[in-house]
Order: structure tokens, then sequence, then C-alpha cells
């Protein structure tokens, strides 16, 4: 496939430019990644130039009827996605695609269609810590332009401290941090509600020794309980 | 006015709206904002025909108000629509598009329209240079009959509706709630960012260019260092088609900014905020500066003014990015900008309530 791509790529380069607008002979490829707790995703939007059209529009338009099948926008986005590389801590993370949207033939080769890819991946789940992905993406480097980007994480305690990139884009190290998960954060602030908040219920009640507690207890059982035995 | 000759000559086009800008702006009484804004939207609609009408004012949703674009008349937008909001300028007779401009106008500042009006220039420009050499059955189409006015939802004084005005590089969003008016999300670019009307230079993005190069310039070495990006960056991150998406942010952090740098911060943020009425900025820029301490400065490319670069501004409530299309050190020609609030887009905050 890349021979094929890097073949038109050649033949594409001498011909003149005939759109006025609009990049030409660049593959624009616009990724944003999103850090969940226990995913990845990933979306790509891939603008071919409008000299370089033709040839991707090859690698999509396999049985050449003008026309992009969603069987063949399918294989093209696995296509793309087996180009990406993702690691979440020096473990590599599958990812799943989830979406292909394709624009019109006509207007890839207008150099204005933009190619929209989704993925997921799903990673184990840990506790409060960094973290560290790595994002590299290999797809058509020959004729390529980059962007990569970390989205604001939807969950709020999941920040992004750094990203460093190359001066191409093509690849990106997020470093983030995750906070604890709510149901543990939420024990803690019981505990520690409970323990603030003893004494003071105590004094209140006027039982400030704990035999006094024990009695009062077993009184509130026995009241609790006399109906049942009495009935 | 669809049967319009289409090669009018370009400086006849663009001397007509000019004097169209000036009357428009002659005639706009200094009256409440919102009221003002109201008169001109049902001035617009009592010009139209019912079959206009039902075009140009559609129901107001969160599905209506992101159909807009970066992209030219026959292409799919982003957001999978095949056509923009609202009646398109050359579908119009002479007195709906001085009702249609009235009502841009009367949503907008002064500066804000003049902007606005420079981008369809440009276009009308890139039309005619384009259209000779572009294939019989291409469906892209350039120039001033390609932008739309539209209106969603129903003008009130008190109840949100919107105003849409767009076209190649023009998305004009403005939500109206009451007497709160909110620009974001709002895209303007420019193609050929450059041009001439009889002898006189427009450049419809050129004071956004030259106070960003001012204030990069006007960073220490050690700022300078955490501004630029260290990567090249070729296109908006945040453009059409990302609404409620936001990126973490980078670059220089406005915190680290004397008192001078500061005001050329704000002075370049007032590009795209004082697109809107002094009222509706006012209360904006107060809330950006408000959050100034939180605010990024981030850059790509060439320092020097003349050169291609990319810029970011990121805070609490505020995204402008300006980006050069294609290699940013070489190309000038072609821009996209996008103005967005976080916490704001389509006033979702005062329709909210």
């Amino acid at each position: 496939m890349s021979k094929v791509f890097a073949a038109a790529i050649v033949f594409v380069l001498v011909m003149p430019a005939t759109t006025a607008a609009h990049r030409l002979d660049e593959y624009l490829q616009a990724a944003r990644v999103s850090l969940g707790r226990d995913r990845i995703t990933l979306e790509v939007d891939l603008t071919p130039g409008a000299n370089i059209a033709s040839a991707v529009v090859a690698l999509l338009d396999r049985d050449g009827d003008r026309t992009i099948s969603p069987l063949e926008a399918e294989a093209y986005g696995r296509a793309v996605l087996a180009d990406l590389m993702l690691e979440l801590d020096d473990r590599p993370v599958a990812m799943a695609l989830t979406r292909v949207e394709t624009p019109t033939i006509d207007e890839m080769l207008d150099g204005l269609g933009t190619l929209q890819l989704r993925a997921v991946g799903k990673v184990e789940t840990v506790g409060a810590g960094r973290r560290q992905l790595y994002f590299r993406n290999n797809h058509q480097p020959a004729a390529s332009v980059y962007m990569v980007n970390a989205l604001v994480p939807e969950d709020g305690d999941i920040g992004v401290v750094v990203q460093t990139r190359d001066p191409r884009q093509q690849l990106v190290r997020i470093e983030y941090r995750v906070g604890p998960q709510w149901p543990l954060q939420l024990l803690w602030l019981a505990l520690g509600a409970a323990v603030v908040s003893t004494p003071i219920v105590l004094r209140r009640a006027g039982l400030s020794r704990p035999p006094e507690l024990a009695r009062a207890f077993g009184r509130k059982v026995a009241q609790a309980f006399r109906p049942a035995f009495n009935p | 006015m669809s049967d319009r000759p289409s090669r009018v000559p370009l400086a006849v086009l663009l001397v007509l709206a000019s004097i169209g800008v000036s009357a428009l702006q002659r005639t706009a009484p200094s009256t409440d904002a919102p009221a003002r804004a109201v008169a001109a939207a049902e001035a617009f609609l009592a010009t139209l025909d019912q079959g206009q009408r039902l075009k140009a004012n559609m129901d107001l949703n969160e599905k209506t108000r992101t159909v807009w674009s970066n992209l030219p008349t026959g292409i799919v937008m982003q957001v999978g629509a095949t056509e923009r909001n609202g009646l398109k300028l050359g579908d119009m007779t002479p007195a709906q598009e001085r009702a249609a401009l009235a009502l841009v106008a009367a949503t907008l500042s002064r500066d804000g329209f003049q902007k606005a009006m420079a981008i369809v220039d440009a276009d009308q420009v890139l039309e005619t240079r384009s259209a000779p050499d572009r294939q019989a059955s291409s469906r892209i189409r350039f120039g001033r009959a390609e932008y739309y006015v539209g209106i969603l939802g129903k003008p009130s004084t008190t109840d949100p509706w919107m105003m849409q005005f767009g076209g190649h590089h023009l998305a004009i969003n403005v939500t109206l709630a009451g007497r709160e008016h909110v620009l974001t999300p709002t895209h303007t670019g420019a193609q050929p960012a450059r041009y001439t009307v009889d002898g006189r230079t427009i450049r419809p993005l050129g004071d956004e260019n030259d106070k960003a190069f001012a204030l990069i310039n006007a960073l220490t070495a050690d700022q300078q260092k955490q501004a630029i990006l260290g990567y090249d960056v070729r296109n908006l991150v945040l453009g059409p088609g990302t609404d409620g998406k936001m990126i973490a942010p980078e670059g220089v952090r406005a915190t680290t900014f004397t008192s001078a740098q500061r005001a050329m911060l704000v002075d370049l943020v007032r590009e795209w905020v004082d697109m809107l009425g002094d009222e509706a900025a006012a209360a904006k820029m107060k809330e950006i500066q408000t959050g100034l301490a939180d605010t990024y400065f981030a850059w790509a490319g060439a320092t020097t003014n003349g050169k291609g670069a990319y810029f970011r501004i990121q805070g609490p409530t505020v995204l402008i990015e300006y980006a050069p299309q294609g290699a940013t050190d070489a190309n000038t020609d072609h821009i996209h900008t996008i103005y967005r609030d976080p916490t704001n887009d389509y006033a979702t905050r005062a329709t909210r309530r």
C-alpha cells in the first residue's frame, strides 16, 4: 500500500496545482487524545491536499467504482489504526475502531474532504498516580503533516501534566495524573467525619465516660426491643 | 438575485459593498442593543416571501446551532450538514440583502461588521481568481453570493435566539439572550489575507497578525522559551466541528507578564471580543481579565512579522487560535482563526438558567 501511495505522490507532485484554495501537497492528520480512568479515546481527522488526494482515494476506493462503501471506509480506518502506536506506561494499548466517516471522492480531490476516524482502547484501571501515554502516528509519513493534542479529560480527577512532542508532532508523550476514585475518597471522608464528630456527639449527650455510654446504649437497645418482648 | 452576473468587475462590487457598509453604519440607531437586533431581524424577515422566510428562520436547538463551517459552499461541513442555515445573499433581492446585512450590522460592532465584510470581499477576490481554472463539474463556489444569513429561534429581547452569518472563512454565531450577547464560537479567516481595492491594501486579519507579533517580540527570552511550542502547527486544533472539546493549555502563563505585556495580550484578545457591541464586549473583556492569571499564550513558527506563525490564547473563559494554512514559515496568505469560550459557547450559561 505504501508503495502505491509513494508512487502516486511522486506523480502528483510534478503536476501543476489546479485548486486555488487550501493545502495542496500535504496529508494533514490531526489527532486528539482523550484520557479516561479505564480507557483511551482517539479522534483522528485526515485531510489529504488536492494534489495528493487521488493517492488517498486509490487506497480507499479499492474497487474503483468512484464511491467509498462502508466496508472500504472501515478497511482504510483499520489500516490507519494499524499505523498508530499507543503505549500506556510502556505497555501497548489495543485500539478498536468505533467509527469512520468519509467525505465524497470529489470533496477529497478538491482538497477539502476530511475523513473522521474514532477509536477506543481499554486500559487497566489503576489507583491514583502518574501515568504516561506514548502516541506515534506512522501513517503515510512521506507526505503527511501531523497534529496531536490531549483533550482536557472529562473526569475532573484526571489532569494533563505535560505534553512533549517531536517537531513534526508525529509523536507525543503525555504525562498525566490520576486522582483517587470517588468511592475511596468518600470512605475516607466518612471515616474522618466519624472520628471528628463522635466526641462532639458524646459531649452533647452528656456522655463523657465509656461506662455511661455503654449503659445508655444498653438502655436504648432494651427500649427498642421491649415491644417485641412484651406484646 | 440568483441570476446575477457572476463576473461583475471586482472593483465595482467592492466599492458597492463599501458604500453599503457605510450606509448601514450611518443609519444604525444607537438605541438599546437587544431591541435594535430584534428590530433588524424582524425588518429582514418582513422583506422575505413565505418560502424564503422558512429558509431564513429556523428553530434554535443543540443541533441547528452547530451548523457552521470554514468550508466553501459545495463541501459537506464537519458536522455533516450539506448547506448552511439561512438564506444566501445570492438568492436575495438588493433590498433583502440590505436588510440582511443591516441585521448582521445590528448584532456586531462597527469594527466587527467591517471585518466580516472584508473577509467576504477577500473571498470575492478568491472567486475571481479561481473561477477561470475551476472545472465546470465542481460544486465548490466562493464569493459574496455564497454567504448565508440565518435567524435561529424567534427574535426576542428576553428569550434566546441566534444570528448566523457565514460562508467560506466566516462563521459569525451571535447568541442573544436578553442583554447577554455571546459571539462564541466564531470562526474568521482570510484568503487572500491581503488584497487591494483602488490602490488601498486590505488585510482583514492584519491587526490580529501584527499585534501578536508585537507581543511575542515584547516577551523576554525566558518567556519566549516557554511560549514557543517547539513544534509545527499547521491548522486550528479546535476548529469547526469540535464543539464541546477543550485541549490542555500550553505556552507561557500570563502571570509572568509585566503590566505592559498584559496590556498587549488584552489588546490582542480584543480583536475578537470587540467584534460585538460595546456593552457585550466590555462584559466579556471583564470576564477574560478576571481569568488572566490562568491564561496562556502559545506560539509556533517564526517571530519575524511577515512570516507565518500560529498562536493560541487560552484562559478559563476564552480560547483563540490563529493558524496560517500550510507551512507556517511560508504561508501568510491563507489564515484560519477560531474564538471559543469553554464555559459559554452559544450562551449556554444563560440558556441553562
